[in-house]
């Protein structure tokens, strides 16, 4: 139900990359991590579904062409100590600094951009899935839903996808109780 | 999370994580622990060392999940610690839920209907987790255990070759995170917030339970029967 904050870790350091995954995990769960000891076994694995990027200063440079674009959700593990950073880095670890400081650094990296997976803030039910919640706790299947409001399988799918991402509740009696609480439908409609 | 070895007191074990004492109950071994280890403790009550340690390291790690260890243990003490686990629920944490539940819906104001649905809510889970535990007790369990002693008579080695499938949503977890969701996103109205709060935490205790279970039903137990299955026939 949470969305976990897919990470991918670029360093060729083992010990560096391990505290680091154990400050995220500890202070910012859920997440999960993957870790790269080189840039070209992170391509290989072909995967794009990273929220955020930690690397150190030499393979952000050597592969721009792939972190420039992504720079707002790229961090950078360098060297320097936290008094001769430009205040307003963002996007730097650094790396000889207290764990308080490093904290704080990872909290302003991590929490910024965390906007744009919860852009959905709008959690009342639209009024179709209103309907194809009311046709769920009749006991309706997906097919019957689909032929009843005239959509296909797969926008009943989403929809139900949709109400249970807004409203939390994953079984059909979960959904049923909503239902009643909110008067969508009543007790009687369906045998309780 | 350290693990816990057979050498710790279990007493500090314990008092490091209270929530420990059902489980270890379970297994016979009470309160009044003393100095003894875990495995002075597991001996003196003729238990698996081994088997004790993996339970209690599996419940109090969710990551902690030893798949060739389990696998190494009888289909019978497997079964037997479901068993147990079932039974507490059915005695314990299924009546201390409805006591609490109870006091909670009758001492907070009597207009809230809300309240009297999130009971019904709450007998509905209670009916398919009896009706688990009841179809365990009779059917599945009795089954799992005669496919195994026929495999005993028949084979000596212990070459089961296991597949873990992608495990599929299990209903009861499901209800049971639902239920705590309503109360916790969806509840309104005047209600005891102290009642409340015991509610919660009670069905906590027994999602944290429920998952280990379900973590060595589905992935131990259900994997062990699948390959016996193929062996038999």
């Amino acid at each position: 139900m949470h969305h976990n904050k897919q990470i991918a870790i670029i360093l060729p350091d083992m010990l560096q990359s391990i505290g680091l995954q154990t400050l995220l995990a500890d202070y910012f769960s859920p997440v999960e991590i993957t870790h790269f000891q080189t840039f070209e076994s992170f391509s290989a694995s072909e995967n794009e579904h990273f929220d955020y990027y930690f690397t150190h200063a030499d393979g952000f440079i050597q592969n721009a062409d792939f972190f420039l674009p992504r720079r707002n959700k790229t961090m950078l593990l360098i060297h320097a100590d936290e008094h001769n950073l430009a205040p307003n880095a963002t996007n730097c670890l650094t790396l000889r600094a207290s764990q308080e400081t490093i904290l704080e650094q990872l909290k302003r990296f991590l929490t910024t951009d965390a906007c744009t997976t919860t852009t959905d803030t709008n959690k009342e039910l639209s009024t179709r899935e209103t309907d194809v919640l009311q046709l769920i706790v009749k006991g309706s299947t997906n097919k019957e839903i689909a032929d009843r409001l005239n959509i296909s399988l797969n926008t009943v799918l989403t929809h139900r996808k949709n109400i249970t991402s807004k409203l939390g509740i994953k079984t059909v009696s979960g959904l049923t109780f909503y239902a009643i609480m909110h008067g969508l439908v009543s007790g009687e409609e369906i045998g309780i | 999370m350290p693990l816990v070895y057979a050498n710790m007191p279990m007493s500090e074990v314990v008092e490091e994580h209270p929530s420990l004492i059902p489980v270890i109950n379970r297994f016979g071994i009470r309160l009044g622990l003393g100095d003894s280890s875990v495995k002075t403790l597991c001996e003196a009550h003729g238990l698996d060392t081994d088997f004790l340690l993996v339970v209690i390291n599996t419940f109090l790690n969710e990551e902690y999940f030893p798949e060739k260890k389990l696998q190494t243990f009888h289909t019978s003490q497997i079964i037997d610690y479901l068993t147990k686990t079932n039974r507490y629920y059915q005695r314990y944490q299924l009546p201390n839920i409805e006591r609490h539940l109870g006091l909670f819906i009758s001492q907070s104001t009597p207009g809230n209907s809300t309240l009297s649905l999130i009971g019904k809510f709450f007998s509905s889970f209670k009916e398919e987790l009896t009706a688990r535990i009841e179809n365990d007790e009779h059917t599945w369990f009795p089954y799992c255990l005669s496919l195994s002693e026929k495999l005993e008579k028949t084979t000596t080695t212990e070459t089961l070759h296991l597949h873990t499938e992608q495990r599929m949503e299990d209903p009861i977890e499901a209800l049971l995170a639902d239920l705590k969701n309503i109360l916790i996103k969806h509840l309104s109205g005047d209600y005891n917030e102290n009642l409340c709060y015991a509610v919660i935490f009670a069905l906590c205790t027994l999602e944290k339970d429920i998952k280990q279970h379900n973590r060595i039903r589905y992935r131990i137990l259900k994997p062990m029967v699948d390959a016996m299955e193929k062996l038999c026939i």
